[in-house]
């Protein structure tokens, strides 16, 4: 619908904040200050008719003055002057815009919705992609590009993990927990009231045109035509892989029919019928979200169902391989050359075979280093579980690991990591090792367990 | 308006757009009952049929494992008498005869959702359906692959896939609902449908249907 358009909405060369604003107070500043803080590396014009510099810029009283080319207007005005303002960029060909004011079809006000109608209609005159109104905005992660009010976006590591919200908050959620998780993205966005901008529209964007988006996540709360959505994803040929989370779950069917089916035809039934049909893969909360998104975007895929568990210590180990068998999984039985190389390196004093205890080389990181080497060369085993805790004597297990890893091939089986240790003593290492060469670091074993399911279903579902 | 197809019907509807449906006549008398179950073959079923009644099962309109005359008669009367005591004489059509279903009882469904538009249903079936709530839904049309799919979303599956069995055929189920699927994108006139239970065993045969057509 908008050829080209969502491209330089997404990564504009130059940006009008029109509201913007020094009061910390306003919206405005919050938004000067993400592009500005985020390292923003184009064209800024503040647009506000009482001031004439801002944030060291030259500020101008409206969009219309602005002698240049704007490829993305970012609106914080108050909500009845949207129209008049919107009026101006599309006068003024400014190709897209991000409103991130509010007070429309959200509120139960009439005026609002009225209100929006006017905004759809100029948006529609002036063929303007719109983001929102009642958005936070969005973050291009790849390019630096913090169109929104909350500047700590800009802390996400870049990667290829692209989430669609139906709220902004969910964003803010997702976006911390990355931050925290070391989860790369690529971009976040909110939709807000999806005046013009919707799923399909920016689920075909990113599936087609955005080549830094390896993984998408939606979430999604309700949509008046959700089989819009389905049909932009053409299944035979995706090669994306797709993760939602669905709220508002109405389990309700018709209760005016008097057929079983009707009965039974719930909303989120549906929903999750909809889900498999696309081959999308549907998580149940936020952490699942998060951990199976950054194994998607940093591990190979995962080929078929063995798994190899490598514990330093016997427990973690057990409670992963329960996870992993309860969750359709299998242990992975390694074939004699494997088990050979093993008993070489492991004394006979723990069980060596799968789940293996790496608890008589503990304190021996080239030998940890040397099984999870060994293990992913096994022609029987597809994945690896890699459990690790601390214990004063294996300080170096994971700078030796990031020696190892910078030296090695990327592996070819995805590698999820357990490395737990109390704060600050591995975390410089696990910083430079998570998420590069294929291995995956995830908080629990029970969630990396349940990952590494995941990743099966994933893999199961894109065949 | 709607139009709405029950019992024989509705079965014949779906035997004339080729879906295997289990042999099934209609009986004005208990003469005609004997002569039905003669040329179907004992066991039987008889039901009620009367576009009073949709859920059969709840007035007690259907008596099952009929395995000689006497029980027709026995049963044929008890019907009759059943009917007449909750509803006017003149809404029944008469008694169905129908061949005894073998194997497990599947729901297949249609159904056109405001938002979603039509999808399909594939649940365990019989009349402990909402109950068992083991149900799978997708958008239609849908492909093979769906098909199988929606199979192994059911916790019945078990049953069906367990290396214990060989007395079912699961595939027949995968091309029962392409057939379905192909039905209603053929025939939008189809508003609601389900056909239920649907038995499975070496053979798939419908048992029993209603169907909702848009006119």
């Amino acid at each position: 619908m908008f050829e080209g358009k969502l491209r330089k909405l997404f990564t504009p060369h130059s940006v009008a904040v029109i509201g913007a604003s020094e009061n910390f107070e306003k919206l405005g500043y919050h938004v000067m200050k993400s592009l500005i803080k985020g390292g923003y590396k184009g064209a800024v014009y503040p647009v506000n008719p009482n001031s004439k510099t801002l944030w060291g810029k030259e500020a101008y009283s409206s969009v219309s003055n602005i002698k240049g080319q704007v490829d993305l207007a970012i609106i914080v005005v108050p909500t009845e002057r949207v129209p008049k303002v919107l009026e101006e960029c599309g006068k003024k060909q400014v190709n897209g815009a991000v409103i991130i004011t509010a007070g429309y079809r959200e509120t139960e006000k009439d005026e609002g919705k009225l209100l929006e109608d006017e905004i759809r209609r100029i948006s529609e005159r002036f063929e303007i992609p719109i983001i929102g109104p009642n958005t936070f905005g969005f973050v291009n992660i790849t390019d630096c590009v913090n169109a929104s009010f909350t500047y700590e976006f800009s802390l996400i590591k870049k990667g290829g993990v692209t989430l669609i919200s139906q709220s902004g908050g969910f964003c803010h959620l997702i976006g911390f927990l990355a931050i925290e998780e070391r989860v790369g993205m690529a971009k976040l966005m909110s939709l807000g009231n999806r005046v013009n901008i919707d799923f399909p529209e920016a689920v075909k964007y990113f599936l087609d045109e955005d080549r830094e988006t390896r993984v998408i996540v939606l979430y999604i709360e309700g949509i008046d035509v959700p089989r819009r959505l389905f049909e932009t994803i053409e299944r035979a040929k995706n090669k994306k892989p797709i993760i939602a989370y669905k709220s508002g779950r109405n389990e309700k069917g018709d209760a005016a029919s008097k057929f079983h089916t009707g009965s039974l035809a719930g909303n989120y039934r549906i929903w999750k019928g909809a889900f498999r049909q696309w081959g999308i893969l549907e998580v149940q909360d936020s952490e699942d979200l998060i951990d199976t998104a950054k194994a998607l975007d940093s591990c190979e895929p995962l080929m078929g169902s063995r798994i190899a568990v490598l514990s330093g210590q016997a427990g973690p180990g057990i409670i992963a391989a329960d996870i992993l068998e309860k969750e359709g999984l299998s242990l992975s039985k390694f074939s004699d050359q494997t088990q050979k190389k093993i008993n070489e390196i492991l004394p006979p004093l723990a069980i060596r075979t799968n789940p293996v205890d790496m608890g008589p080389a503990w304190h021996s990181p080239q030998r940890i280093i040397s099984l999870l080497n060994v293990v992913s060369e096994d022609e029987n085993t597809d994945g690896i579980l890699f459990l690790n805790m601390f214990a004063s004597a294996n300080i170096s297990l994971v700078s030796e690991l990031e020696k190892t890893l910078r030296d090695n091939e990327p592996f070819k089986k995805p590698i999820i990591a357990c490395l737990n240790a109390p704060s600050g003593v591995w975390d410089e290492e696990i910083n430079k090792i998570d998420g590069e060469k294929g291995f995956c670091v995830i908080r629990t074993p029970e969630r990396a367990a349940r990952t590494m399911a995941n990743l099966h279903r994933v893999s199961r579902m894109m065949e | 308006m709607d139009k709405l197809l029950l019992g024989m019907e509705a079965l014949d509807f779906l035997k004339n757009e080729g879906f295997p449906v289990l042999r099934s006549i209609i009986a004005k008398s208990p003469g005609q009952a004997l002569t039905n179950a003669e040329m179907i073959g004992y066991p039987v079923v008889l039901k009620i049929s009367s576009k009073k009644v949709i859920h059969k099962t709840e007035i007690g309109g259907v008596k099952t494992q009929i395995i000689n005359d006497v029980g027709l008669m026995n049963a044929f009367d008890e019907l009759i008498e059943k009917f007449v005591s909750s509803f006017d004489r003149e809404y029944l059509e008469g008694v169905i005869v129908q061949e005894s279903g073998k194997g497990l009882e599947f729901i297949v469904g249609v159904y056109e959702d405001k938002q979603f538009g039509p999808v399909i249903m594939l649940g365990h079936g019989g009349i402990h359906v909402e109950a068992l709530n083991d149900v799978s839904f997708r958008l239609l049309p849908i492909r093979k692959r769906d098909a199988r799919l929606m199979i192994e979303d059911l916790l019945i599956s078990k049953v069906l896939f367990s290396s214990r069995q060989d007395e079912i055929d699961a595939l027949l189920i995968e091309e029962f609902l392409i057939k379905v699927s192909n039905l209603v994108e053929k025939n939008p006139k189809i508003k609601e449908m389900d056909l239920n239970p649907v038995f499975v065993s070496k053979e798939i045969k419908i048992c029993d249907a209603r169907i909702r057509l848009s006119i």
